[in-house]
């Protein structure tokens, strides 16, 4: 699989829809396979909320695989042989496009907190420069998971001559108010931890480590589910020698102790911060008062909604809420909801039915 | 589906209008209706392997027990609603037929006759019928409310559905003059189009 990974500066500015100007921004991008002649085989594929521009394949500077490699590969769902992958780091993250870690050149320091707000139509507005960039007209697919999926529906909605076809995975037209109480809780936790120094700790050459971490555990009982946390873990015991720490007792605390540490040390705090402040403040209907079939009714593209029985962070009715609002309004698309074995991350993993279903969806006419 | 089916049903779906088939199968139908026809189509099943082709073939299938999601369409304004075959695997036709002209403004029903000579012969012989059209086993069926052309007339009747076109055929899949003159006892399958009175 031919793989390149690339920053690409824009030089345009970006106007957000906060209100604020990015005058200049980078996009880390990661890109799969070959662009054909006609430049009508490339899919964008969006990540979630930690995800980030490395989709597929082992990464160059570790062996880490892409956040969706089950799905992108030869051969795969998203067959790299036949389709030109696109994957960008979204602005704000911590991976190398723009971001709080990034320098703000407007006063040649880092930005930290000073970031600012970004949302996830922002993101699908600088991925339009990247489209642009990259010489396509029309991606053949938009594609992505949870806050991924949130993207591909507004990419069909923002730029309705500029999307073939749109999977829209996990997802829902809005966050739910669970999500965003949850995600409060985990901002809380970073916010609470003293090294958090109000989102300055670049500044103090400090990281709010234990306000990741905690937020990070949460997150992930949230991406699991009752009946799989059963089944992974029981109520086994962690044994003695691979305790990551002393208080803890069975296999599932160990497993979030490692989970959390290990997203801590990668992860920044504020990045963390907008993420989830961007999925909460997501609304498709949002820019035509609240009518959501207003707003899908500029659809040109099919899409294919899936949900996963077992994802309780965003259920299986909010991809039917998304399927009834395009039969309203007459856009075409096919819902599904598939056996997920991991719950919301179930859009992750490769399991028959969901790899035959993006196959024959993208085989379509 | 056979060939005088379909052609009875293109005949009554409208063109460009707005269709939901309940119980699509592979969406032969509605790719047909879309080729032919110009409509905005849906389909509903729950067969994996059917669902699977409806994607394959472009149609917008939604992956759905009809028995518990008709009423879940009531705000999308269909013109046709299509359910063939099934009516009679429903828990409960007659709440079905009511969603149905509720979420659209014709419905095209077809169904097996439990009146055609075959089937009578099969009882009168103290068997269950086994004909092309019901082709299953007592044990085997999905049929759960089997009834005969009378029966759903009656319920039509009693339901208040108005029956504006009716169309019978043998068990050969064609029209015959002996269906269409005494359809309760030699139709081998009713196809109605039903709106609301």
């Amino acid at each position: 699989m031919k793989t390149k990974t690339e920053l690409i500066k824009f030089n345009q500015g970006l106007d957000l829809e906060s209100g604020a100007r990015l005058n200049t921004f980078d996009l880390m991008v990661e890109t799969y396979g070959e662009l054909n002649e006609d430049k009508d085989n490339a899919i964008l594929v969006c990540h979630a909320f930690s995800g980030n521009h490395h989709a597929a394949g082992k990464s160059s500077d570790s062996d880490a695989l892409g956040w969706w490699d089950e799905i992108i590969g030869s051969g795969k769902a998203i067959d790299t042989d036949k389709f030109f992958v696109v994957c960008s780091n979204n602005l704000g993250g911590c991976s190398g496009s723009s971001g709080p870690l990034s320098v703000n050149p407007e006063s040649g320091k880092l930005y930290g907190k000073d970031f600012p707000l970004v949302t996830v139509t922002d993101w699908v507005n600088s991925q339009k420069l990247l489209c642009d960039h990259l010489g396509i007209s029309k991606w053949h697919m938009v594609a992505g998971g949870s806050l991924g999926g949130m993207q591909a529906l507004q990419w069909a909605i923002s730029y309705p001559n500029k999307v073939k076809k749109a999977g829209v995975f996990a997802t829902a037209t809005r966050s739910s108010t669970q999500n965003i109480a949850m995600n409060e809780v985990g901002r809380e936790a970073i916010r609470k931890d003293k090294n958090f120094m109000d989102g300055d700790y670049l500044n103090h050459n400090v990281k709010p480590k234990n306000g990741l971490k905690t937020a990070r555990m949460l997150g992930h009982i949230t991406y699991s589910s009752e009946d799989i946390m059963d089944q992974k873990f029981g109520r086994k015991f962690q044994d003695i020698k691979s305790k990551i720490e002393g208080t803890v007792d069975y296999e599932v605390e160990n497993y979030l102790q490692y989970k959390g540490e290990k997203f801590s040390d990668t992860f920044d705090a504020n990045s963390y911060i907008l993420m989830t402040k961007a999925m909460d403040g997501y609304d498709a209907s949002f820019s035509s008062n609240g009518s959501l079939e207003e707003v899908m009714k500029r659809i040109k593209a099919k899409l294919l909604v899936v949900g996963f029985d077992s994802d309780w962070l965003y259920p299986p009715k909010r991809s039917k809420e998304i399927q009834l609002a395009a039969m309203n309004v007459d856009v075409q698309c096919s819902c599904v909801i598939l056996k997920g074995e991991q719950g919301h991350d179930s859009f992750l993993f490769a399991s028959d039915r969901y790899v035959k279903i993006i196959k024959g969806f993208l085989d379509s006419k | 589906m056979n060939t005088s089916l379909v052609h009875i049903i293109k005949k009554w779906v409208p063109e460009k209008s707005k269709v939901i088939d309940f119980g699509c199968g592979d969406g032969s139908l509605l790719k047909d209706l879309i080729d032919e026809k110009n409509i905005r189509g849906y389909g509903v099943e729950i067969d994996h392997n059917k669902i699977q082709e409806c994607i394959l073939k472009g149609i917008s299938v939604i992956e759905k027990d009809i028995d518990e999601g008709i009423q879940d369409f009531e705000s999308c304004n269909f013109d046709v609603a299509v359910m063939a075959s099934s009516i009679q695997c429903l828990k409960e036709p007659h709440l079905a037929l009511r969603k149905m002209l509720k979420l659209s403004k014709q419905c095209i029903v077809t169904l097996p006759n439990l009146g055609f000579w075959k089937c009578r012969l099969d009882l009168a012989q103290g068997r269950m019928p086994v004909t092309p059209n019901l082709p299953s086993s007592w044990y085997e069926t999905k049929n759960l409310h089997l009834c005969t052309i009378k029966d759903f007339e009656t319920l039509c009747f009693e339901e208040d559905f108005v029956i504006n076109e009716k169309f019978f055929l043998n068990d050969k899949g064609t029209k015959s003059t002996m269906a269409s003159t005494f359809p309760n006892t030699f139709a081998s399958e009713g196809v109605y189009l039903l709106a609301k009175k």
